[in-house]
This record gives structure tokens, C-alpha cells and sequence, in this order.
């Protein structure tokens, strides 16, 4: 297990950019096969636990091959993260990662920018083949009103 | 013809401005959607006097629960459940300097205490605590003349939380009349939220209504159009108007697998056939939605002309394993949650409409509702029906409000 903590934090901000881009490709070529995305939010009104989205790799493929059909809101997300830690795991060959994520949207008439939504990542980065592959990636949202939306996730 | 004389439909200043080519009930002034006036005429003339969804149930299972609610009306409720099992009602303000009582939007506390002075009050609205009454008040203040301001409220219809600030409004079952008897053998069961989501949009609240009302914009849902659109049955679907701006919508087989990636939602629901969905607009902005397996509940909150908050939530059976439940959050996610594929279309529709008509100034003047189709799926009765009840509360016309059109 040979992943520097460099190659780690920049796994985790890659798929940031490639959404940014609408590079699904890219996107998925730096998660594994067996790649889990989720995003959950707390609610105090009803105090629950919420999921948002959960989606296997084959889901999320759907997703970005469907998009395109779709009215979706063209102004652009920037999704800003900063890495906390990185927690290895030798026995298992893996990374837990918590990083900070505020997402920006910016109107296209104007090109005003205003906060989007802010949470936190949970990654698990798979070490074990090579390059570091994202295996799982939980969102977790601290903002609940996120405007109209996004077909795009964070 | 234009200025060069070629053929355009393009239309003059002059041209424009007329009203449409229609009965008055088949269009709308959209001054209705931006006017100060109609709308602190609306929160008065019809928020309050109407039966409003405030919460599901579920939100308050525990003797003490409590939930605290925005009024559309403008009010600040708080909902509690007392140790007898009922949930009352009561106005979110201490009395004595008018702070809010309960500060956090759900909770338990066996009393609620006013932070400010620590009054405090029971899950029945008396007033059980007034520090140092006697020193500072003497004989001139009881805790009887201070009690909380009490709401009507009901539960029903599928176990939601129904509330009227009119003390002389009509009850719930005659204000629903029969508006929600085709949802009823599927409401028959206890249900929960799993989901609840807000919403601020800058577009007016009937807006939002008016979307839940016609289904002529599946033409915006790819979902929509693959699944239901292109399927039998879809166009014998139809809209049923009741008294009091109510109106239902007709189901049909729903081909979910018909969408990429898209599957049979198994799971279901008790009494609705495979693939179904019922719909139902209740007057002045509450949609009951059930849709195979899951039912989304609307409430509107107004909260300017051009401006509202929508909370959404999701509800599923209490009965539900964790696999059932698990597979109607996915099911509920795929198309309604923050990132599904049509309740952000619907958004984006209501926003547009919001920025086109944002002020009276921006030139859009009227709303078109003249489909007619034998009250089936892309017919527009479901906006004039409401718009007919509309009037009656405001004692407006909808398509000339302000009667300087005519």
C-alpha cells in the first residue's frame, strides 16, 4: 500500500472537478466497480435520518446516460472541498476520508454566485490496485433547502 | 403582417394587450400572481379561513411531541400531542411579550416555557407558571386570563394534521366533501414521513398549485413522457372537480420500466393496482400524490406575491420492513427528491413563470387555461375549477381582478 496521502486527497477532489466539468466519464473512471454513492440529510422537523440519494455504479451510469433528455438547470455548481483527515487502513487496503464541501452555484445571466449547499464527504478509497479508486462516497448535507434542485449530484 | 409587409404572428403592443380569445373562466390576469394587494387579501379571505395541512401524524407519535408550524396565513403554530393521545393546536406566542414559546422545529418537553420570563404551559394551553405572579402582578392577573390561543385542528384523511384559525369555518369533512374518497381505501393504513424537504421558489404559490393541477407539462418530463405519456390509458385518465376547489385526477398503469435504467416498483401500495397513481388537488395549495408506491404531500406557504415555500414530504406505510421502506425512499428519490428527475423540472418550470411574470411591469398579462378535452388528462378544468372557488373567496374575478380589463 503505497498511496501517499497526496494521491489520496487528490482522488477525492478529481471527482469534484469532473462534475464540475460534466465529465461523467472521468467521473467514473476514478471509482471502482463496485462504487456506492449516497447522500443523507438530518431532518429536525421530522427527526429523521433522510436519504437523498443511493445509488450502485450501474444507477449512477444510468443517471449521467439519461441526463441529457431531461430539462435540467444549466447554470453552473462549483464544488469547493477541503480534505480534513485521511485515516488508512492497512489490513483492509483502504482510506477513510472527511472532507468539507461547500457547492456554489453561478447564474448564467449575470453570473451571480451565491452558496448552493454546504455537508461534509465520507469517502472510502480503495488501495489495493494501483492508482487509489473511490469505492464509496457519502455526502452528508448540512443544508436541506437546496433552491429548485440539481439532476447533477455533489 | 409587419413593417415590411411579410406574414408574422408576432403581435403589436396593441395586439398583446388584448385579452385572449376565450370565455373569462379560460384564462387569468397575472396580476393575480404579482399584486400586493390580492395577495394579503388571499392570507386573510382564504388562508384563514380554510383547512390547512400542518403536519402528518407521525411527526408527533409521543405524548409531548411537539412540531411548530408557518401558518400561510402568516400565524406561527405549535402542534402538541398531550398525554390523552390528541394533538392541540395553539398560536407559538408567550402572551405576555410575545416571544416565540417553542423555538426548534419539533421536540418534547412535557412544558412548554417561554424563554424570555419562563412562563410556562401545558399540552391543554393552560397556563401552569408565572414567575413571581404574586410580586409583580398582586391579584390583577390570573393564569386563566392568560391562556394560549387555541386552533381547531383535526386529523384525517391519511393521518395528516388538519388546521383552521376560523373557529366558525365549516368542519373537514364538509370543506373536503368528497374530494379525497378515491384515495380512501389506500389511506386506510397507518402511514409515516420518511421525507420532508422546503422549498423557496420566487414564483407565486397558485403556480406551484396550478402544476400540480394540469398534466399538460409532461411534455417537460422525459420521466413523464416515457413512462406515461407514450403508455395505454394515459390520455383516458381524467379530472373530476368537487365543491370547494378541489379536484381529483384519474390513474392509469404506470410503465416505469419503460425509462432507462427503470424497474417495476414492486413494492406497491394496499388496494392500488400495479403501476397506479392517484392524484388529488386540494383548494387552496395541498396535493395529495400517490404514485405506486409512495405518496408526496404539497403544502404551499406564501410567503410574498412572487415568492414560496413549499414543504414536500414523503410517506410510506408505518408497517414497512426495512426493505419495503428502503425500496419507496428509492422509488420517491428517483423523481421527487432534491436531486430526482422531475421535481426539478416542475421547479424550473414555476421559476421561469416566477421571472416572467415577477412584477406587473414585465409585460406578461394573461395565463391561458382554455384546454378542453372532455376533462381527461391534458384538459385544463383542474386550473378553472380552482380558479372558480378562488373567485367566490375573493369576490374577484380571476381573469379581470381588479375590473379595469373588461
Amino acid at each position: 500500500m503505497s498511496s501517499s496521502r497526496t494521491a489520496i486527497t487528490e482522488l477525492v477532489y478529481r471527482p469534484l472537478l469532473a462534475l464540475d466539468e460534466r465529465d461523467f466519464e472521468g467521473y467514473l473512471a476514478l471509482c471502482t466497480d463496485d462504487f456506492h454513492y449516497t447522500v443523507r440529510a438530518y431532518s429536525p422537523e421530522i427527526r429523521r435520518d433522510m436519504v437523498w440519494m443511493d445509488l450502485d455504479r450501474a444507477s449512477i451510469e444510468t443517471l449521467f446516460r439519461t441526463l441529457p433528455r431531461h430539462n435540467s438547470d444549466p447554470a453552473p455548481l462549483s464544488r469547493h472541498a477541503t480534505v480534513y483527515t485521511v485515516t488508512l487502513d492497512e489490513g483492509r487496503q483502504e482510506a477513510a476520508v472527511v472532507t468539507a464541501l461547500q457547492v456554489l452555484r453561478t447564474e448564467l445571466d449575470g453570473g451571480q454566485t451565491a452558496l448552493f449547499g454546504a455537508g461534509k464527504i465520507h469517502d472510502t478509497v480503495a488501495l489495493s490496485e494501483g492508482l487509489p479508486r473511490l469505492r464509496a462516497r457519502l455526502i452528508r448535507l448540512d443544508t436541506r433547502r437546496l433552491g429548485i434542485g440539481s439532476h447533477i449530484p455533489f | 403582417m409587419d413593417r415590411r409587409g411579410a406574414l408574422t404572428m408576432a403581435r403589436n403592443a396593441r395586439e398583446w394587450a388584448e385579452p385572449p380569445k376565450f370565455p373569462p373562466t379560460h384564462y387569468v390576469d397575472t396580476r393575480l400572481y404579482t399584486d400586493p394587494t390580492i395577495f394579503e387579501e388571499e392570507r386573510a379571505k382564504i388562508f384563514d379561513h380554510t383547512w390547512i395541512i400542518a403536519c402528518h401524524e407521525s411527526e408527533l407519535p409521543a405524548a409531548h411531541d411537539y412540531r411548530t408550524f408557518s401558518h400561510p396565513g402568516g400565524k406561527n403554530l405549535v402542534l402538541v400531542r398531550g398525554e390523552d393521545g390528541e394533538v392541540r393546536v395553539f398560536y407559538n406566542i408567550c402572551p405576555h411579550r410575545g416571544n416565540v414559546l417553542v423555538q426548534e422545529p419539533a421536540g418534547n418537553a412535557r412544558v412548554l416555557t417561554c424563554i424570555f420570563h419562563s412562563w410556562t404551559f401545558d399540552c391543554r394551553g393552560n397556563c401552569t407558571g408565572i414567575a413571581r405572579r404574586k410580586e409583580g402582578f398582586q391579584d390583577r392577573l390570573q393564569p386563566r386570563d392568560v391562556g394560549l390561543r387555541a386552533v381547531r385542528a383535526t386529523i384525517g384523511y391519511g393521518g395528516f394534521v388538519w388546521v383552521n384559525l376560523d373557529d366558525d369555518a365549516p368542519s373537514l369533512p364538509e370543506f373536503i366533501g368528497q374530494a379525497l374518497d378515491v384515495l380512501e381505501p389506500h389511506l386506510r393504513e397507518p402511514l409515516e414521513v420518511f421525507h420532508y424537504q422546503q422549498v423557496v421558489v420566487d414564483t407565486n404559490f397558485k403556480l406551484w398549485h396550478d402544476t400540480n393541477s394540469e398534466f399538460y407539462h409532461d411534455y417537460m418530463h422525459y420521466f413523464n413522457r416515457v413512462t406515461g405519456m407514450q403508455q395505454p390509458g394515459y390520455f383516458e385518465r381524467r379530472y373530476v372537480p368537487y365543491p370547494n376547489g378541489h379536484a381529483s385526477v384519474g390513474s392509469m398503469q404506470v410503465q416505469y420500466d419503460r425509462y432507462d435504467g427503470g424497474a417495476e416498483r414492486r413494492v406497491g401500495w394496499p388496494g392500488l393496482a400495479p403501476g397506479g397513481w392517484l392524484l388529488v388537488d386540494v383548494f387552496p395549495g395541498m396535493t395529495f400524490n400517490l404514485r405506486t408506491s409512495v405518496i408526496r404531500m404539497d403544502t404551499v406557504i406564501p410567503l410574498a406575491p412572487n415568492r414560496v415555500l413549499i414543504e414536500l414530504r414523503g410517506l410510506g406505510l408505518k408497517r414497512d420492513t426495512v426493505e419495503e421502506r428502503a425500496a419507496r425512499v428509492r422509488d420517491h428519490n428517483a423523481i421527487w427528491g432534491p436531486f430526482g428527475r422531475n421535481l426539478h423540472e416542475d421547479l424550473l418550470g414555476v421559476r421561469g413563470q416566477g421571472k416572467a411574470m415577477r412584477d406587473a411591469g414585465t409585460g406578461s398579462r394573461w395565463v391561458i387555461h382554455g384546454r378542453e378535452e372532455n376533462s381527461t388528462i391534458h384538459d385544463e378544468v383542474g386550473m378553472r375549477h380552482y380558479y372558480a372557488t378562488w373567485s367566490r373567496f375573493m369576490q374577484r374575478s380571476p381573469s379581470d381582478p381588479f375590473g379595469d380589463r373588461s
